[in-house]
C-alpha cells in the first residue's frame, strides 16, 4: 500500500512535465490547422481584403499567429531546457531509475519537441511569407 | 571485422558475393542516365526548357539534384569512414556534435534554405499575363480551348492545340468538364489540375518558338494516356496573324464532302463557324486542317489519319464519345477528310 502511495506521489509531481511535453506540439497543431483553414475560407470569402498597407490580410494574420505560436513555444523550451538540467549541475544525461533524472528526461523531451514544433510553425508560415495571393 | 570477412569471401570464390547484384544495379543506372540523357532536347522535356517557367523549373530540379548528390555522398562518405576508415570508437562530444550538427542543424539550415528558395518561384509561376488569355477545357479525353484576345475581341474557339506568342507571358484559365485532368507542357512550364467546377490560373511565358507536346498529367479515366496536346509557340507577330486568321469563319467548299458532313449528322456535334453547324458537343472543326494534330495530339494531320479517325474513333481512343462510321465506303471516308483538311 505504501508502495502504492509512493508511486502515485512520485507520478502526480511529474504531471506538470506531461503537460510541458504535449503543449508545444498542441500548439504546432493548432497553429497548422487556423492557418490552412484561415488561407483557405479567407481566400475564397474576402481574398482582396487587405491589412497594413497592401499586404493581404490572410498574410498577415498567419503571421501574427505564427509569432504567438513561437512566443508560446520558446516559453515552453526554455522551461524545458530548464528541467533538463533540474539541479543546474550541468548533467544532462538521465540513465537511471531516479526521480531526479525521470524528471530531467521528461524535461530533455519536452525540449526537443519544442525545437521541433518551432520548426514546424516556420515551416508552416513559409508559404504564407512567400506566396503572396491567393490564386 | 566486417571488412576482413568480406575479402576471405573475395579469395575463395574469386569475385563478391553480391557481383551479379552490382552488374543489375550499374545497367540500371547506365538506362537510367541513358533514359535522362535521352529525355534532353524532346518536344515534352521539363530538361529542355523553351520558356521561363520552365527554365526556373529545371533550374530547381538541378539544384535540389545537386544538393542531394551532396548530402547523399556526405552522409554515405561519413558512414564509410566511420565503419570501414576509422572503425574505432569516437569521443561522447565528437558524436554528439555529429549527430547534433549532421542530424539537426544541417539539415535544417539546407532544407531550410531549398524550401524557402523553392517556395520563392511559386508566384512566378502564376504571375499576371501580358493580355492575352487562353481558356482551356479538359474532355474526356480532348481540349477546349478559347482565346480571348488582349485588345478585348470576341473569344476564339479552337480546340485540342494551343498556340502561344514568343517573348510574352500569357494568361491560361483552366477547367475541366466531368472529372479531374491536368493541364501540362513540361517544356514551357509547371503543371496545373483542372477541376470540374473551378477556374484554376496558371500563367507561361515561352521564349522559344517551337513545337511542344503536352499531355494531360492526372489519370482521367480509359484513354488517358492519349489525351496530349501540342503547343505551338509563334513569334509574336506571326502569332497576331495566325489568331485574326483563326478569329475568321471558315469558308468550307460545296460539294460531296461538305454533303457527307451534312448527311451523317457531324453538325449534330461539330461546329464549324461561318456555317449552319454550331454545336458544341465535340472539338470545334473551323479550323481543323490547320491543326498540326488530331484526336487531342496522337495522330498526324493527314487525310488518312483523319479517314481512319472516321471511320473508327474507338480502335484509336479506347472509350472516345465519338461513334464510329464504319458504314461508309473508303472513297466517301477520303472525301470526307479531304474536305475537313480544306478547312484551314
Amino acid at each position: 500500500m505504501a508502495e502504492r502511495k509512493q508511486l502515485h506521489r512520485e507520478f502526480s509531481e511529474e504531471l506538470s512535465s506531461l503537460w510541458r511535453i504535449a503543449i508545444a506540439p498542441s500548439v504546432w497543431a493548432i497553429h497548422f490547422v487556423a492557418s490552412y483553414g484561415l488561407a483557405a475560407v479567407w481566400c475564397a470569402k474576402w481574398s482582396d481584403a487587405t491589412l497594413l498597407g497592401d499586404v493581404s490580410a490572410w498574410r498577415v494574420l498567419i503571421c501574427g499567429a505564427s509569432v504567438v505560436a513561437l512566443g508560446i513555444i520558446g516559453w515552453i523550451g526554455w522551461k524545458a531546457w530548464r528541467q533538463w538540467d533540474f539541479l543546474e549541475d550541468w548533467d544532462y544525461t538521465h540513465p537511471l531509475a531516479t526521480e531526479e533524472d525521470r524528471h530531467e528526461f521528461l524535461g530533455h523531451a519536452a525540449f526537443l519537441l519544442a525545437v521541433l514544433s518551432a520548426v514546424g510553425v516556420i515551416a508552416t508560415t513559409l508559404p504564407a511569407l512567400l506566396i503572396s495571393t491567393c490564386t | 571485422m566486417c571488412v576482413r570477412r568480406r575479402r576471405e569471401w573475395n579469395t575463395k570464390s574469386g569475385a563478391a558475393p553480391h557481383d551479379g547484384g552490382m552488374k543489375i544495379r550499374t545497367v540500371a543506372l547506365a538506362g537510367a542516365l541513358l533514359a535522362l540523357a535521352a529525355c534532353e532536347g524532346g518536344p515534352q522535356s521539363a530538361l529542355a526548357p523553351a520558356g521561363t517557367d520552365a527554365a526556373q523549373i529545371a533550374r530547381i530540379f538541378w539544384v535540389m539534384l545537386i544538393a542531394a548528390a551532396i548530402l547523399w555522398i556526405a552522409l554515405n562518405g561519413l558512414f564509410a569512414f566511420v565503419t570501414r576508415i576509422h572503425p574505432r570508437p569516437i569521443s561522447r562530444r565528437i558524436a554528439e556534435t555529429l549527430i547534433i550538427g549532421g542530424g539537426i542543424v544541417l539539415p535544417l539550415i539546407l532544407l531550410g534554405t531549398l524550401l524557402t528558395w523553392g517556395l520563392r518561384a511559386m508566384p512566378d509561376q502564376r504571375a499576371p499575363g501580358d493580355g492575352l488569355t487562353v481558356r482551356v477545357g479538359g474532355e474526356q479525353w480532348w481540349w477546349r480551348v478559347e482565346y480571348l484576345p488582349a485588345d478585348g475581341g470576341p473569344p476564339v474557339r479552337s480546340a485540342n492545340e494551343v498556340r502561344l506568342p514568343a517573348g510574352l507571358r500569357t494568361d491560361i484559365e483552366l477547367s475541366a468538364a466531368l472529372v479531374i485532368h491536368s493541364f501540362w507542357i513540361p517544356a514551357l512550364g509547371g503543371k496545373m489540375d483542372m477541376i470540374p467546377g473551378r477556374v484554376n490560373r496558371m500563367s507561361l511565358a515561352p521564349t522559344e518558338p517551337g513545337t511542344y507536346r503536352g499531355q494531360c498529367a492526372e489519370f482521367c479515366g480509359l484513354s488517358h494516356a492519349l489525351m496530349a496536346l501540342n503547343a505551338v509557340v509563334l513569334p509574336a507577330d506571326e502569332f497576331d496573324a495566325w489568331l485574326s486568321a483563326e478569329a475568321a469563319e471558315a469558308d468550307p467548299p460545296d460539294g460531296p464532302g461538305a454533303d457527307l458532313f451534312a448527311r451523317e449528322g457531324c453538325g449534330g456535334c461539330h461546329a464549324i463557324r461561318g456555317t449552319e453547324w454550331q454545336a458544341q458537343v465535340g472539338p470545334d472543326l473551323t479550323h481543323v486542317g490547320g491543326r498540326t494534330s488530331l484526336a487531342a495530339g496522337i495522330l498526324p494531320m493527314t487525310e488518312e489519319a483523319l479517314a481512319g479517325w472516321i471511320r473508327n474513333p474507338d480502335a484509336i481512343k479506347p472509350g472516345a464519345e465519338m461513334p464510329g462510321y464504319d458504314h461508309l465506303s473508303p472513297e466517301e471516308l477520303t472525301t470526307l477528310a479531304r474536305w475537313l483538311m480544306e478547312l484551314t
